[in-house]
Formats: structure tokens, C-alpha cells, sequence
């Protein structure tokens, strides 16, 4: 009788964990549908579209909202986020203030954030606006068609490069992600690459 | 007024290797009117699924319109277009943010004159595609209709 009881037990508890598993399953598949762009084959979530994983960040000189030059080698030994973005776009202007949040957070970590604008053909004055619009201070650079090339950029936006102090790409998302998600990233580049 | 489906090619603005999306296609090329009178023709469209557009009149200035140019041919009139409503569209982040769009089939309704037989109405619809999480560059799909005049 005991030997029935316990092994009813088991199975009613091993159901019940597989439910839980199963909800927790199909919740963590609902927020991938969320957040991962319509066609999944594009996004830059796929390790094989990840292509500066690993590797040196393609150096670059850019333009600012002021006129002045600003390049990647002014940042070494600083950990740098690099976020493509442009004024049409609603989910880059949704993580916006995020890294904003986040280059005031990890200050003293020596943390720089640079949004390269990729908008055709846009005036500077209306950029600027769009940025303050947005609530950003930090740089905005100006759109170069070989810094595009260089960091083989998708045909979509978003696309974020996570630099770490050495100067290597730690991570590369496309598309908007949540908070603690950029925050993740920003923590990996901080971490990396130790000087 | 018929309305065969079919596909129009898009304009690809990239290099020429690199892979193409379309978001939206035509799906009237070509309409029956009543020759020599005004005639509203609704010109049907329709945005790839999992995707949307901003309406004619997106919320933010930012935003880039859906805008129809048409261009008649000789002897024909276009007297306005009439764009329809745009769907709330909430992006699916943090609070989020609240979009006018254009998701699935959208008509745009064309008040024009035509002459007597067949002629043709061409133009541009102007356009700029997103899904959940990313946002592609304006772009734009050639409009050929025929247009037959009774």
C-alpha cells in the first residue's frame, strides 16, 4: 500500500514539474516572439550573424553634432558601446535612454557610449533635435557609408556593438532589447578585457 | 472596378548583392471607371506579415509617412488620394511607445478622371517598414495600374 502511495507521489510530482517546466517554456518562447525581429533570419541574435564577435572593432573618425572629429582610438582603455541607430526609428529611440541611464550608472567604470546616427541624407540641426528629443547627451556622430561597411551593418536598425577596454567586440545585438538585457552587455564589456 | 493581385517589384536601394525585402505590395493593378468624370479607385496594399508601416499620419514628426505620389498619364486627372486611419501599434519594450501604423491590407482611395479606353497611373507609395524590434530604411514601392475607361 505504501509502495503505491509513494510511487503515485512521484509521478503526480514529476507531472507537475513538467507543467511548470512547460509554462515556464512557452513564457520564455512568448518574450523571444517579442523581442526578435519579424524575420528571424535577420536578426543579429543568430551566432552566425554575429561577425565581429571576437575581433578588433574597425577603427573609425566621425563627425559630431558640433562638427568636431571624434574616433574610436580617442576611447582606448575605455569600455564603449556603439548603438546604430537613426531619428525614424521607434526601437532604437526606446533604448536611447537606456544607455543614457547606463553611461551615467557605470561613469566610474569608465563607461562611453556613442550613438552613430544612420539616417540618408538628414541636416545635423535635425538630428540634433531628434537626440534631444530623445533625452541623450552623449555623442552622436554623424552617418559614414564606410563605417557602415567596415562594421557590416545589416539593412535594419538597431545594432549594437559592445567594446571592451582592449578594444575588442564582446557582444553584437540587432534590435531592441530590454534594459537588463543592455545592461548584461554593458556589464560583459566592462569586465572584458582588463588593462 | 477589378482588382487583379499581383506583386510589384520594389526599387532596391542597396548593393545590388544584398538580400531583398520587400514589405509591401500592390495588390490592384488595374481598375474599370467611368470614363470622363470623377471616380474614386481604391488602390489595395499590403504589409508583409509580422510587419507595419506608419500610417499617412504617424503621431511623431519623427516618423516617416506613408505617402502616395501618382503621376497620370496624358488625359487623365488625379484629383486627390484619402488615406485610411492608422491602427494603435504599441512596441512591445519597457512602457513602450504608441505608433499610428498600417499593418496586414490598407486602401488608399484615389479620386481621379479618366479618358475614354486605356491608360495607365503610375506613381510611388513612400514608405518606412518595422517589426517588434528592428526598423528597415524608407523605401519605395513603384505603383503601375491600368486603368480602363468605359
Amino acid at each position: 500500500m505504501l509502495l503505491v502511495a509513494g510511487v503515485t507521489l512521484i509521478v503526480v510530482a514529476g507531472t507537475h514539474n513538467l507543467r511548470q517546466r512547460q509554462v515556464v517554456m512557452q513564457k520564455a518562447q512568448q518574450d523571444q516572439v517579442q523581442l526578435t525581429p519579424a524575420s528571424s533570419s535577420d536578426t543579429g541574435d543568430d551566432p552566425e550573424a554575429k561577425k565581429l564577435l571576437g575581433q578588433a572593432a574597425p577603427s573609425f573618425t566621425l563627425v559630431d553634432l558640433n562638427g568636431k572629429k571624434v574616433s574610436l582610438a580617442d576611447y582606448k582603455g575605455h569600455p564603449v558601446v556603439l548603438n546604430f541607430w537613426a531619428t525614424y526609428c521607434g526601437p532604437c529611440k526606446l533604448e536611447m535612454p537606456w544607455f543614457q541611464d547606463l553611461q551615467n550608472k557605470y561613469k566610474d567604470k569608465g563607461l562611453v557610449v556613442l550613438g552613430l546616427d544612420q539616417d540618408d541624407g538628414m541636416a545635423v540641426k535635425e538630428v540634433a533635435e531628434a537626440s534631444k528629443r530623445v533625452g541623450v547627451t552623449y555623442p552622436i556622430l554623424m552617418p559614414d557609408d564606410k563605417v557602415s561597411k567596415s562594421y557590416q551593418l545589416s539593412d535594419y536598425i538597431p545594432e549594437t556593438f559592445y567594446v571592451d577596454k582592449s578594444g575588442k567586440v564582446v557582444e553584437q545585438t540587432i534590435g531592441a532589447h530590454s534594459k537588463n538585457e543592455l545592461e548584461a552587455d554593458v556589464q560583459k564589456a566592462i569586465a572584458s578585457g582588463g588593462m | 472596378m477589378t482588382c487583379a493581385p499581383s506583386v510589384a517589384q520594389e526599387i532596391q536601394l542597396g548593393p545590388a548583392a544584398a538580400p531583398h525585402k520587400a514589405h509591401v505590395e500592390l495588390l490592384s493593378d488595374a481598375v474599370e471607371v467611368k470614363a470622363g468624370e470623377p471616380q474614386v479607385v481604391e488602390l489595395r496594399f499590403r504589409v508583409q506579415d509580422g510587419f507595419h508601416i506608419n500610417s499617412h499620419t504617424p503621431k511623431d514628426e519623427l516618423l516617416i509617412p506613408t505617402a502616395l505620389q501618382l503621376n497620370a498619364a496624358s488625359g487623365m486627372k488625379v484629383v486627390d488620394e484619402q488615406y485610411p486611419k492608422g491602427s494603435t501599434f504599441r512596441l512591445p519594450l519597457g512602457e513602450g511607445a504608441t505608433l499610428d501604423v498600417y499593418q496586414g491590407e490598407f486602401r488608399v482611395s484615389v479620386r481621379l478622371v479618366a479618358p475614354k479606353g486605356s491608360s495607365t497611373l503610375t506613381g510611388l507609395l513612400k514608405y518606412q517598414a518595422c517589426d517588434n524590434a528592428v526598423c528597415y530604411p524608407p523605401k519605395t514601392l513603384p505603383v503601375t495600374v491600368a486603368v480602363t475607361g468605359d
